[in-house]
């Protein structure tokens, strides 16, 4: 079936399989491999990405269901000549390790952010919850996304 | 067109002037809005690599960049024309032998372009130290998980429908669990071998007349688990050949230079011949410095034609990928009754799963620091690893460190509370100092635990702390 | 996944013709936190997937002369995000917190929740306490159902073939009942509860306990009532002592049972706790009226 949906600010289509999931698609399909497949069954939060301003487990999504809506995924983030801060941050804090974990982390923290720019540490940890990382302990990751969000607030526009 | 000495000359006239040789000027270039962001930039520039010494500057990763991108290229995300997939079919039990293997069924499926069983593979077995471990059971499986055959189809979904078109016959056969229970060899996981595959012993001093001379002896028996892993990325690769018998190969492989001299022996192939690409590993943690199924990729796509990935699925991971040793750490302890420790007697039982892995390495260092950074002049350290029917047991962060330390850290405190000893107290009385002796008799240099204990202590406010 | 058909009908009558068509082997399809993973894990013949979410009578969130309406495909986020959720029912709010994570509140509907019916199903205490009432579709129109019938067994509603849930009703009279819900897992995120539990209750102008209710999930094969404490409570005034008497009663009238995750002996001692602390909570929440 066909689906049609924007994708960071454009309109992509595919003619997938009324089965494949929004991550599938997005992967294969529309070659934006940032969202990861690390569970498929909505545990782990790799596939994250945001729809109609929410964040989501792709991999729990299908392709059609997402027909006509408005998806976010992180190779949406920075324009060709800068870094959303939340990419500034992470980077310059050295928020992520391995990097799996990253773009899915990445939207969550976004999706936290462009609602409640300057979270406690506790709403952070909430809001993370549905993303997972091995290897940093979470800590600079945190610590990361307070940046960024003074950074956005001291710039004062949401991105 | 032949170069003559005079355009040499002229060249070399050229490089002195350096007349001709200024930088042509970057065009700008103007990007549309929407251009997708793949190129990471203009990167900073890391303090550390700008100054000497680099110790004490800023240093930024050289990964940060295309993580936050999300542009960082796993394996799962390369694609190659004409990329087929493959998937394991895994035994249901625990130990059984195979009978016959009869993939014709699934053969025939609309979209399967080839299977593989163990027995087409040229030398089927591997591993770090003993090469016990078969890419694919041909005659016995010897865990849950253990991959009997394989199956490479034009999509994920139909290789996945094809496994259950695969009939194995299974003999299943008495299976053992409890590695307590496999040290008495009753039912052997690698006949004739006993259970009992490797094994470390460790002496110092006199530990049965220090146990005697002491004020107080502590005795337990300390178990750890099972831990998994769990790298966010699953292991994956992708194998292809070129028009010269050469295959390569794309894994998640933390150790590429092992992964090749495993496929050489196991594909039958000069080293030469075998080309194996890492990448940025999404976690490895121990569970990613063995090869998994590339011999088993690199021989359907030679089959094949084409490219073949495997991707584990979360499932997989937990089951067919290796796991942490359990330990089971019986430890007795003399002191006197200032807590000094006079003796220490340990007894250690790896569960060494169905196949050795990287075992080797975790009983040698897990015996070595059994007895703690503790100043000990009479030990006795027995350790072996034991052979049982379940998932194979490898490298984990620390090679059987951390499950020690559970046991010594966990006495420690035991005798602390018996004896009445501030918990930091008992272990500066203990601690390594600058040349004391490791239980194996190396002299210890830099050695700062005390001093690390204290300052940590410090930090964190031990002295405050509710009582 | 194996392969199936799509549709994504825009009324009820579209949606239950759909099931009908396609008996056994159509699936409602809601959020799919639970469907899509199961249809990964354990591939049934599924044809047709009957995706719900977009009917307008399945959805929104309005308070009327009868009560609250949430609608069945209403999501945890969304009733976590609504000032009327907020204000009237403050504990379905909390309820919806705990469910998963940010991600899946995203897509998970609360409506899903209660038709998956596993006995932990976090949805329920807090809606049994209020005397929560179903809607539910068919072919022969549609009817009203308490939500304690609704739950027939583990997986098993009382939904016949080809029928749907379209909403959820708090009756008016229980709207801003005090009301405390508690879940209690094995982490604080992204856990199914080893016991949820929710008390509600008023306290009359004597201050008398008031239509005391008390829920109890993951104890017993659906979510269920402690009536007998509830009885126990009734008319009386809230001391301590009372409070844990009801807590004692309510342990012997569920029936946990020993799994990986907990034995049967502590789920037993979780429900004495909880259903002390949410009847303590909506005691506190009452007296301050």
């Amino acid at each position: 079936m066909l689906v049609q949906l924007k994708v960071n600010g454009e309109l992509r289509s595919a003619d997938v399989p009324p089965e494949t999931t929004l991550l599938k698609m997005l992967r294969e399909d529309l070659g934006l491999t940032g969202a990861k497949l690390g569970c498929d069954v909505g545990d782990c939060g790799t596939c994250t990405v945001i729809v109609d301003g929410e964040s989501v487990n792709s991999c729990l999504m299908l392709a059609a269901k997402a027909n006509g809506h408005d998806v976010t995924t992180i190779e949406g983030l920075a324009t060709s000549s800068e870094l959303h801060p939340l990419q500034k941050s992470f980077e310059e804090l050295g928020a992520l390790q391995c990097g799996f974990c990253g773009p899915g982390m990445l939207m969550s923290a976004k999706n936290l952010l462009d609602k409640n720019p300057e979270p406690s540490v506790h709403e952070i940890r909430d809001a993370l919850s549905g993303n997972l990382c091995r290897c940093t302990g979470y800590t600079k990751i945190i610590e990361a996304i307070q940046d960024a969000g003074r950074a956005m607030t001291g710039a004062g526009a949401a991105a | 067109m032949a170069t003559t000495v005079k355009d040499v000359k002229k060249a070399a006239e050229a490089l002195e002037t350096n007349k001709d040789l200024t930088t042509p000027a970057v065009k700008p270039v103007t990007l549309p809005r929407d251009n997708p962001v793949v190129y990471p930039l203009t990167l900073p520039e890391s303090e550390a690599r700008l100054r000497t010494p680099a110790v004490g500057q800023r240093a930024s990763r050289p990964d940060g960049r295309l993580h936050g991108l999300g542009q960082t290229k796993y394996i799962d995300d390369l694609t190659f024309p004409h990329m087929i997939h493959a998937k394991i079919l895994r035994s249901e039990h625990a130990h059984a032998r195979i009978i016959s293997i009869d993939t014709s069924e699934a053969e025939a499926m609309p979209g399967v372009l080839a299977t593989l069983t163990g027995r087409e593979i040229p030398v089927n077995s591997f591993g770090p130290t003993l090469q016990d471990q078969p890419v694919l059971a041909a005659e016995v499986v010897r865990h849950r998980g253990d991959g009997v055959a394989a199956v490479a189809a034009v999509t994920e979904q139909i290789a996945a429908d094809a496994l259950e078109k695969i009939k194995v016959v299974y003999e299943p056969l008495p299976a053992v669990f409890d590695p307590m229970e496999a040290l008495k060899d009753e039912i052997k996981v690698h006949p004739p071998a006993s259970n009992i595959y490797a094994s470390k012993v460790i002496k110092k001093g006199d530990v049965e007349k220090a146990l005697a001379q002491s004020d107080h002896v502590f005795h337990r028996v300390f178990r750890t688990q099972m831990v998994e892993h769990v790298p966010l990325e699953p292991h994956s690769s992708i194998a292809l050949w070129d028009g010269n018998g050469r295959v390569t190969i794309y894994s998640s492989l933390g150790r590429i230079t092992l992964g090749r001299e495993d496929l050489s022996r196991t594909l039958k192939l000069p080293q030469s011949k075998v080309r194996l690409v890492g990448t940025i590993v999404g976690g490895n943690f121990g569970g990613k410095n063995e090869i998994t199924n590339e011999p088993i990729l690199a021989l359907l796509s030679k089959k094949t034609g084409r490219p073949v990935k495997c991707t584990f699925t979360r499932g997989d991971e937990f089951i067919s990928s290796t796991i942490r040793h359990p330990f089971i750490m019986d430890y007795k302890t003399g002191v006197n009754k200032e807590g000094k420790i006079l003796a220490r007697k340990i007894h250690l039982v790896l569960d060494g799963g169905a196949y050795c892995s990287w075992t080797g390495t975790t009983i040698g260092k897990g015996s070595i620091l059994a007895p703690g950074p503790y100043e000990i002049d009479n030990l006795h350290v027995e350790a072996y690893a034991v052979y049982t029917n379940k998932t194979t047991t490898g490298a984990m962060r620390g090679f059987g460190a951390p499950q020690v330390c559970f046991a010594y850290e966990s006495q420690m405190d035991d005798i602390a509370t018996k004896l009445g000893i501030d918990p930091l107290e008992i272990r500066l009385r203990n601690a390594f100092s600058e040349g004391s002796a490791s239980p194996t008799s190396q002299v210890l240099q830099s050695v700062a635990v005390k001093e690390s204990l204290i300052q940590a202590s410090e930090r964190f406010g031990w002295e405050d702390r509710p009582r | 996944m194996r392969p199936f058909e799509y549709a994504a009908p825009a009324s009820t009558q579209e949606a239950v013709a759909l099931l009908a068509e396609h008996g056994e082997r159509a699936r409602v399809l809601g959020g799919g936190t639970d469907l899509i993973v199961d249809l990964k894990h354990k591939p049934g013949s599924v044809a047709m997937l009957v995706d719900v979410t977009a009917i307008p009578e399945l959805l929104g969130i309005e308070e009327t002369d009868e009560g609250l309406r949430i609608g069945a495909m209403v999501k945890y986020g969304e009733i976590m995000e609504s000032p009327i959720c907020n204000e009237l029912t403050p504990e379905i709010v909390a309820a919806s917190h705990t469910v998963g994570a940010v991600q899946t509140r995203n897509l998970g509907t609360i409506g899903g929740n209660l038709v998956t019916c596993v006995p932990s199903a976090d949805s329920a205490p807090s809606l049994l306490v209020l005397d929560a009432e179903v809607t539910i579709a068919g072919n022969d129109g549609s009817r009203r159902v308490p939500l304690q019938n609704f739950f027939v067994g583990p997986r098993k509603t009382c939904l016949e073939p080809y029928e749907l849930l379209v909403d959820i009703w708090i009756p008016k009279a229980n709207l801003g009942k005090p009301s405390k819900f508690l879940k209690f897992g094995l982490r604080k995120g992204q856990a199914l509860a080893l016991v949820n539990a929710a008390a509600a209750l008023y306290l009359d102008k004597q201050g008398a306990i008031f239509e005391p209710r008390i829920a109890l999930g993951a104890v017993a094969p659906v979510p269920m009532r402690a009536t007998k404490a509830e009885a126990h409570l009734a008319g009386k005034k809230p001391t301590e002592a009372l409070l844990h008497e009801a807590a004692e009663i309510a342990v012997t009238e569920c029936k946990p049972i020993d799994d990986f995750r907990a034995s049967a002996n502590y789920r037993r001692q979780l429900v004495r706790t909880m259903t002390y602390r949410t009847l303590q909570r909506s005691v506190e929440i009452a007296s301050q009226r």
